[in-house]
């Protein structure tokens, strides 16, 4: 009933399309049956490509959820059926990726995207084919999709925290330093605007300024290229900037550069106690990869730490670990596996994602994200999260020093934060 | 003799203080690291009164993770790892531990260590390091606490060296700008001017800005304002300077990184004409034999010992001759049916790169690998207030090094006349007997060799993982295009030469604009000189 409610509604679209759709209904019919217990699902990750590194470990973790949840009777008696696409790093590719799982597949809900732009250029695809998308890691707001649920960590569920968790520490200088495209450059300026408005002056801001012709601020903080390797001048910058010894710094620099940036920071005698970096795309899945010598007593911003003492994060854990071992899954790593905060947003989006549809009766978008909007509390392994109107989390916010073993040691908790896109302007 | 008598008694008596004091310290700190609450706070505020430099190691190695702590028949006892095996922290006896998955890491919190800090750094006052005393000095006169500016006096006045008093100078100043009476804050800034201080500056800037507040006697205003800009001009002329030697340090740096990728290129294509694409996957060798060697160091000697600190030095001679004996594999299998063409000779390379690129996925996972920089590279050096840390100064002589190590082979070996002239003319070295095909296998060989040693300075400063060698296949052939193709010492200049325009660049436009304009430079430059630096004058017509 529902799917062919929803192929009237997208006949009007296109010829294409219709062909399109009927042909594939037509080839549908006699599986139909069969295919009534269950429901798709997609997972719209980079499999491959650089991004492969962190999104694949998003997957594995999704495959997990879906096992675990068809063990205990799948949603609503229906078993999830997982419907795995590659978006191979390549932000065309997820467009299309999209729409195959949409138009084609006809997925109830879809769980996928790392980098803000990959979402933004799916973001179309769902509003035109009214899907619905969770999308599990931090970004820099000032957007809120109709067919899009942020399970991720808005700014201010990661940066202001952090920010307000280095005020209390008595530091009065903050240098920002990020990679150059949309999250860095958002989150800085958002920042920036944060920073003055608790009375930080402008001239104890460090990174630079620009301002277009009017004298507003377009870009604040310094700004280095993807897989940029020379951070010497930089940090010479930042050893002057700390000289008076109440600096501290915000890094938004993303994947291999760190490596050469840490390096460099430890080689110019800078240390965590005379100035801490307290880095925002940094979790315990990438810290299998970077020198941890040169990381530790540096500072993190997640809404879940793999430390976290509770039962649920035990048995989350426990039971991922030990999926690991059993699943069949090509390409999985099954060695040497941390948890990240990204992975349990994605664990926890499906779990809301389950319960709304509980709660609606149904599978219809509209249905399901009204149910959303009322309100799903879960309680995730990072901690109680409740589903807002505006389509982000309310969720538990920690600030963690990392350890040598990659780990982080919990400092300061934020109970309860409301999720908020929209900062630019309101401070 | 009466006299010699009392001078004994009282290095009796002063050794014998020092020893009670040194188990003092020692109980104190067993005690801080094992109870909480109170009792610690106590124990911190006690340990204040001490400056022992036992305190710093200790600390240190807390702050570290050395330090390990296990109860034995109810009694919680803190150890710490050294190189001669478990040192109990209350009196540092050697205690020798069968189970040693009793051991748990004792760490610090965030709280403790802010309140060790400035103990530890009081301590270092009276260091024997002159360096460690300037760092603390500085620490102590930064923080403008009032309460530091009666130790800074009193011990500045013990205080012998002449660039250590400079600091205490410094550090005195910079309090009284917060502390002093009028008079002391104009002579302070005075003073700063002087010794041009550069971490003064904001200070000066800062007291300038809330001069009315600052002073309680308005009428100077205008005469401290006077002074500030005297004072600020003169540091900031300084400032200049420094940043100019910096910059240049920088560039030789960034430059000797840059002759170091594209050295083995300068080989491989400069000399011998292959288009090489996979010598970025050469360079990735040398930073996985790094990182193998790493491996086997630490599972052999352990990661405290000396042993493995010297890993690095090993891992240069293993990676070089790795990375030959694929080149020469290579050269045996694929690029010796390539001479003639060296546009097939791209594709296939290439092709190569993708091969090894997935092999090392498959081999050490497609994650990064952790190479740790060895303790002895980690630190930095200060020269006259512009800092040059050890590793990139390692780069820079190891650059040298294979340039001269090279240029020895080429020009002073017999191995080296023969590929000079096989790479003139393969056709006539041969008719003079030359083995072409030999020569050719080792001359590829050893390009690749150098390749990979690049790959062993790389790990000391970036990441090594499948496609490290990426990010600078571009860098590589623009240095070889530039210093003219077939020429190491023009490979050598321009690789400096971008080096330093690179880094003169970047404080003014920025570090994304800054490539640009000097890839722009780069053009510019093409076009007036096509052959590069250094072309070779060449009577044949192919050219």
């Amino acid at each position: 009933m529902n799917i062919t409610m929803s192929v009237l509604k997208l006949t009007k679209q296109s010829s294409f399309i219709k062909k399109f759709l009927l042909a594939s209904l037509f080839f549908a019919f006699p599986f139909m049956a069969s295919a009534s217990d269950k429901v798709k699902v997609g997972i719209l990750h980079s499999l491959s490509g650089t991004m492969a590194i962190s999104e694949t470990s998003l997957r594995d973790v999704l495959l997990f959820t879906f096992d675990e949840i068809n063990k205990n009777g799948g949603v609503l008696g229906k078993q999830i059926e997982p419907v795995v696409v590659d978006g191979a790093s390549n932000w065309p590719l997820f467009a299309e990726k999209a729409e195959q799982l949409l138009a084609q597949d006809k997925v109830a809900a879809t769980f996928g995207c790392w980098t803000s732009v990959s979402r933004k250029s799916v973001l179309p695809v769902y509003e035109k084919y009214n899907g619905l998308l969770f999308y599990p890691v931090q970004y820099e707001g000032e957007e809120m999709s109709p067919n899009i649920f942020y399970t991720a960590e808005a700014v201010n569920q990661q940066a202001i925290p952090a920010v307000d968790f280095l005020l209390d520490e008595g530091y009065k200088k903050f240098y920002l330093l990020g990679t150059d495209y949309v999250y860095p450059q958002t989150t800085n300026l958002v920042l920036l605007e944060y920073l003055l408005s608790k009375g930080i002056s402008i001239e104890n801001i460090g990174g630079g300024l620009r301002k277009d012709s009017d004298g507003n601020v377009i870009s604040a903080g310094k700004y280095t290229p993807f897989s940029h390797t020379d951070y010497q001048q930089i940090v010479s910058e930042i050893k002057k900037f700390a000289a008076s010894g109440d600096a501290c710094v915000i890094n938004t620099v993303n994947g291999d550069s760190n490596v050469s940036l840490f390096k460099e920071i430890a080689a110019s005698g800078l240390t965590a106690d005379d100035c801490p970096i307290v880095s925002y795309s940094l979790s315990e899945d990438e810290f299998r990869s970077l020198p941890a010598k040169d990381l530790v007593g540096h500072l993190g911003c997640w809404t879940y730490f793999m430390s976290l003492d509770t039962p649920e994060n035990e048995k989350f854990m426990s039971d991922f670990q030990a999926w690991l071992k059993t699943a069949e899954v090509p390409g999985l790593v099954k060695e040497g596996r941390v948890t990240c905060s990204p992975m349990v947003l994605s664990y926890n989006g499906v779990y809301l994602w389950k319960k709304a549809v509980e709660k609606a009766g149904s599978f219809d978008v509209d249905k399901v994200t009204a149910a959303l909007k009322d309100g799903i509390i879960h309680e995730g392994p990072g901690g109680r999260v409740i589903s807002q109107r505006n389509h982000h989390l309310t969720k538990n916010v920690y600030i963690g020093e990392i350890l040598e073993d990659g780990q982080f040691s919990i400092l300061k908790s934020y109970n309860n934060v409301h999720g908020e896109p929209f900062l630019k302007g309101k401070f | 003799m009466l006299r010699f008598f009392k001078g004994f008694t009282l290095l009796f008596f002063l050794t014998s203080i020092l020893y009670a004091e040194e188990s003092k310290v020692r109980g104190l700190l067993e005690l801080i690291m094992t109870s909480s609450g109170n009792e610690q706070k106590e124990s911190l505020v006690e340990l204040s009164n001490y400056s022992d430099p036992q305190i710093k190691t200790i600390v240190e190695a807390w702050r570290k993770g050395d330090v390990y702590s296990f109860t034995n028949n109810g009694e919680s006892i803190v150890v710490q790892q050294t190189n001669s095996g478990f040192e109990r922290i209350k009196d540092g006896e050697i205690l020798i531990i069968e189970d040693q998955s009793s051991l748990k890491k004792n760490r610090p919190s965030r709280r403790i260590r802010k309140s060790l800090k400035k103990i530890v750094d009081t301590a270092d006052l009276i260091a024997l390091d002159p360096k460690v005393r300037k760092e603390a000095v500085l620490k102590l006169g930064l923080s403008q606490n009032l309460s530091y500016l009666e130790d800074l006096r009193r011990i500045f006045k013990n205080e012998l060296d002449p660039s250590v008093q400079k600091v205490f100078r410094e550090s005195i100043a910079i309090c009284l700008l917060a502390h002093g009476s009028d008079q002391e804050k104009l002579s302070a800034i005075e003073e700063l001017g002087i010794l041009k201080s550069v971490t003064a500056i904001n200070f000066i800037e800062k007291i300038v800005k809330n001069a009315s507040e600052s002073l309680s006697d308005i009428s100077l205003e205008p005469l401290l304002k006077d002074k500030a800009e005297v004072a600020i001009l003169k540091i900031k002329n300084h400032q200049s300077i420094l940043d100019f030697f910096g910059n240049l340090f920088r560039g030789f740096s960034l430059g000797s990184v840059l002759l170091i990728v594209s050295f083995g290129l300068a080989i491989t294509f400069g000399l011998m004409g292959i288009i090489n694409m996979a010598h970025g996957e050469f360079i990735a060798i040398g930073g996985y034999s790094c990182y193998v060697v790493q491996n086997l160091f630490a599972s052999w000697f352990g990661t405290h010992s000396v042993g493995f600190e010297l890993y690095f030095l090993a891992a240069i001679p293993v990676s070089f001759v790795v990375a030959c004996l694929f080149g020469f594999l290579l050269e045996k299998s694929f690029i010796r049916f390539l001479y003639k063409r060296p546009l097939e000779s791209l594709l296939a390379t290439w092709g190569v790169s993708m091969i090894m690129q997935q092999s090392f996925r498959l081999v050490f996972g497609a994650a990064n690998v952790q190479v740790n920089t060895p303790d002895w590279l980690i630190k930095s050096a200060d020269f006259y207030g512009v800092a040059m840390s050890y590793s990139r100064i390692f780069v820079v002589g190891f650059a040298l090094m294979v340039i001269l190590m090279t240029w020895l082979l080429l020009s002073k070996t017999h191995l080296g006349l023969h590929i000079r002239a096989v790479m003139q003319n393969r056709k006539m070295a041969s008719s003079l007997g030359i083995p072409v095909s030999k020569v050719n296998a080792m001359t590829f060989a050893f390009g690749c060799g150098l390749a990979s040693l690049a790959g062993c300075a790389l790990s000391l400063i970036g990441n090594v993982g499948p496609s490290m060698g990426q990010a600078y296949l571009v860098d590589s052939f623009m240095v070889v295009v530039i210093g003219s193709v077939g020429n190491l010492l023009g490979a050598g200049i321009s690789s400096f030469g971008i080096g330093i325009f690179d880094q003169y660049l970047q404080p003014v436009l920025g570090p994304v604009m800054g490539k640009i304009t000097v890839f722009f430079i780069i053009i510019l430059f093409l076009q007036w000189k096509p052959g590069g630096l250094f072309p070779t004058k060449s009577r044949s017509l192919e050219d």
